[in-house]
């Protein structure tokens, strides 16, 4: 099961719950954040304060590993909004799993000259995909959030099995 | 309290790099680092340790010493035995001049005559000389360490390393990846921004990690290697050369712990050779058991060595990946470890990463060193200083039909946590069973199972109503911590570890209080003996030498002085094995320098006649 932890990796990051972060700011802000909390530089000496400060690292560690992802940053943002949506709408119409299926053999078949404009192809989809993911949640339609990010799924299966096979 | 005002004085932690081979301490001095040496200006101490039958325990070079004439007392490569099970290391085991057999719970226990020793202990007696290194220079006690192991290290190597580092009395402030500690060694005052793809091949071990250097934050992108890889393995390839070269025997002649020793040593050699000439030759007498000639040039070494070679870079390769670069878009390369000599390394390396691989500090220190810088940060000196390392391998617990069940990825920076929910299965249960395993298999039998864990204290309820939320939390040593607890009533269920391997909390307790301070005060109790009856031997023996032989009056005088000193310091309560010693050399010296013709005789004569103890 898909487990937000709490604090919610924004909250952690002192962040506002919003998709769009810019990159380099974030990773300041988690240089920034480690200084001031990992256990290195922050020796409890009592036990219990010790354990504190390890989770408070942990968090912070957590925290950015979903929050740098795009993809992970938009899926928490869904679940924020609407707890449980992701597991809601999982499940996929017909359409999409046939066109995930014709692209999955597209990918098995192509021949090694193919692979550079497929991989462009399908890196351009994602894109688009992702425009979508944020267009619905923008217009608080979370549930129709959750079913784009999972359908995306089938674009990024793709070309880690194109990376795979070059 | 300290006052924020009054900067607390220094604290001191030292760094240890806990070698396949070799291990060594530094400790931070100034902006960068030093080696401590021992009273023969050597940093390095081979990692080897000798039951000798009459000298006692030794280790690191005296030890060395001794492992062609005490083949079978003499253990080295530990390492590669710590943390693993007895089944795991048989094959290995096979080829080691000294005994390993399967102890409790299949762990490994090396025999050495009626005593058998856990790789825990054997690493801390080496820790232990290491740490007397550290006293004897710095001239004040050292009880915390940070001490280094492979970054592919798993959960149960790391934590018999921290084992085998309480076993030494030593504090273990934190277990550090070896090519971290490198990286650190190398951009000392982190000004160098930058990524940095670290090498490191040393005896037993091959480990490369990937890092990004960002104002004074070293942070672990990634990670890779092979606990079984290192010059260990380009011996053995030579080893199995000389030994093809033996005339054919019957094969327990061929795993005679000597032959097998003589072979390992010749081939070390034949390699440091061949990586500063074009060819080497060897010729090995190993007596009745027959002569070895062999003349090998570098490329026909290279050949052979090749594919161990090939696969240090694909784990190259896969770190570069996993960490979301590309090759080219390593700034530096960082060569650590004593195998990272031989050239068509560093050739293969360079060709691949198209870097000049930089080797300004000496690659036996470098790991050393940059403990002791990050030892420094953590005894609070050091602000200005932060590593941010990741976990080698996945984690996760078993399911049903034996699939693992990720929780925590490789290369997750630690210290990470999770926390997943669990239920019971039947009505009233108020126990579940936790597997947890480690690698990146998808079958439980295809990963390392870490431990067991029981939970227990669940309110006894209808099945699947209980909620017991489990937090895996991966601390900065890479060490798994879990802690539990029943969502619905809040009680915090008791958690039960049965490690697969290495030692129980309850062991690592009781050895603490038995093992390591026992071995070294019974093998002191054996020594004081010893030297008591010499003394009291020497005493009776040079007094009825004294009747015997008749001697000018300032000749007896000089001895009988010598003895009277000896006889009062036998009776004296607590004299130290050490001062009775001296006092025994002065008698010898007093009889030595007079008349040596009739005292000496006399002595011996008077000796040979005391009842043998």
């Amino acid at each position: 099961m898909l487990h937000i932890p709490a604090p919610d990796p924004f909250t952690v990051f002192g962040l506002p719950h919003s998709l769009d972060l810019d990159e380099r700011t974030l990773e300041q802000r988690y240089l920034k954040l480690s200084r001031d909390c990992h256990t290195d530089l922050n020796r409890a000496s009592d036990a219990v304060d010790c354990v504190a400060v390890l989770q408070r690292a942990a968090e912070i560690n957590d925290a950015w590993k979903v929050l740098r992802d795009p993809w992970q940053r938009a899926r928490a943002l869904i679940e924020l909004r609407s707890p449980g949506a992701m597991e809601r709408n999982k499940r996929l119409d017909a359409a999409v799993l046939a066109a995930a299926l014709e692209l999955a053999e597209e990918v098995a078949f192509a021949g090694a000259a193919e692979l550079p404009r497929l991989r462009e192809r399908l890196q351009q989809a994602l894109a688009a995909d992702f425009v979508t993911v944020r267009a619905a949640i923008t217009r608080g339609d979370i549930d129709d959030a959750a079913r784009r990010w999972h359908s995306s799924h089938y674009h990024k299966k793709a070309l880690a099995d194109l990376e795979a096979k070059s | 309290m300290t006052s924020p005002s009054v900067p607390p004085a220094p604290r001191l932690v030292v760094g240890i790099d806990l070698g396949t081979t070799n291990s060594l301490v530094a400790v931070r001095a100034g902006k960068g680092a030093r080696v401590l040496r021992d009273q023969a200006g050597e940093a390095l101490v081979p990692s080897v340790v000798c039951f000798h039958p009459e000298r006692g325990l030794l280790v690191g070079r005296e030890a060395k010493a001794e492992r062609l004439a005490c083949p079978d007392r003499t253990v080295f490569s530990i390492k590669r035995l710590v943390g693993r099970s007895a089944s795991e290391v048989a094959a290995e085991a096979n080829s080691l001049p000294y005994r390993v057999v399967a102890g409790e719970r299949d762990l490994p226990r090396i025999v050495v005559g009626d005593r058998q020793l856990s790789p825990e202990a054997i690493s801390a007696m080496v820790l232990q000389r290491v740490r007397g290194i550290a006293e004897a220079a710095l001239g004040t006690p050292v009880q915390k360490a940070v001490v280094t192991v492979p970054a592919w290290f798993d959960d149960a190597q790391r934590q018999a390393t921290k084992d085998a580092a309480a076993l030494a009395g030593l504090e273990c402030l934190r277990i550090l990846n070896e090519p971290t500690a490198a990286a650190l060694a190398y951009g000392i005052d982190g000004k160098q921004d930058g990524t940095v793809l670290v090498y490191d091949l040393g005896g037993g071990t091959f480990d490369v990690s990937v890092l990004r250097i960002d104002d004074g934050v070293f942070r672990v992108l990634s990670t890779a290697g092979d606990t079984h890889l290192g010059g260990d393995d380009f011996d053995e390839l030579l080893a199995q050369r000389i030994l093809a070269q033996l005339p054919a025997g019957p094969d327990p002649t061929r795993h005679h712990p000597f032959v097998l020793q003589s072979v390992r040593a010749a081939a070390e050699g034949l390699k440091i050779r061949l990586s500063s000439e074009p060819r080497a030759d060897l010729q090995l007498d190993l007596g009745d058991r027959g002569q070895a000639t062999l003349t090998l040039s570098r490329a026909e070494f290279e050949a052979a060595i090749a594919p161990l070679v090939q696969r240090t870079l694909d784990c190259v390769v896969r770190a570069v990946k996993d960490a979301g670069l590309q090759l080219g878009e390593i700034d530096d390369v960082v060569l650590v470890g004593g195998s990272t000599r031989i050239p068509l390394v560093r050739a293969r390396l360079q060709a691949l990463t198209g870097k000049v691989p930089h080797t300004e500090v000496d690659p036996d220190l470098a790991v050393a060193l940059g403990a002791a810088i990050q030892a420094d940060v953590l005894a609070g000196n050091d602000r200005s200083l932060l590593l941010l390392d990741v976990i080698p391998l996945s984690l996760g617990i078993e399911t049903l039909g034996g699939a693992v069940q990720k929780l925590i990825l490789r290369n997750s920076t630690i210290p990470t946590s999770v926390t997943e929910e669990f239920s019971t299965g039947v009505d009233n249960q108020t126990a579940v069973d936790l597997s947890i395993y480690q690698g990146e298999r998808e079958l439980a039998k295809d990963c390392r199972r870490l431990s067991a864990f029981k939970l227990r204290g669940i309110p006894p309820l209808p099945a699947g109503l209980p909620r017991i939320a489990v937090t895996f939390l991966v601390d900065a040593d890479g060490v798994l911590r879990v802690t539990a607890r029943e969502q619905r009533t809040g009680v915090e269920a008791s958690i039960q570890i049965v490690p697969s391997y290495g030692l129980t909390r309850d062991e690592v307790r009781r050895m603490m209080l038995e093992s390591i301070e026992h071995a070294h005060d019974d093998y002191t109790a054996r020594e004081a003996i010893d030297v008591r009856n010499k003394a009291e031997a020497l005493v009776r023996g040079t007094q009825k030498a004294l009747q015997l032989a008749e001697l000018p009056p300032d000749q007896t005088y000089a001895v009988q002085k010598a003895v009277k000193v000896l006889a009062k310091l036998l009776v004296a309560e607590g004299t130290a094995t050490a001062t009775l010693k001296a006092a025994c050399d002065e008698v010898s010296k007093a009889t030595a320098t007079i008349a040596d013709d009739v005292i000496s005789s006399a002595v011996t004569k008077a000796l040979r006649e005391e009842p043998q103890s």
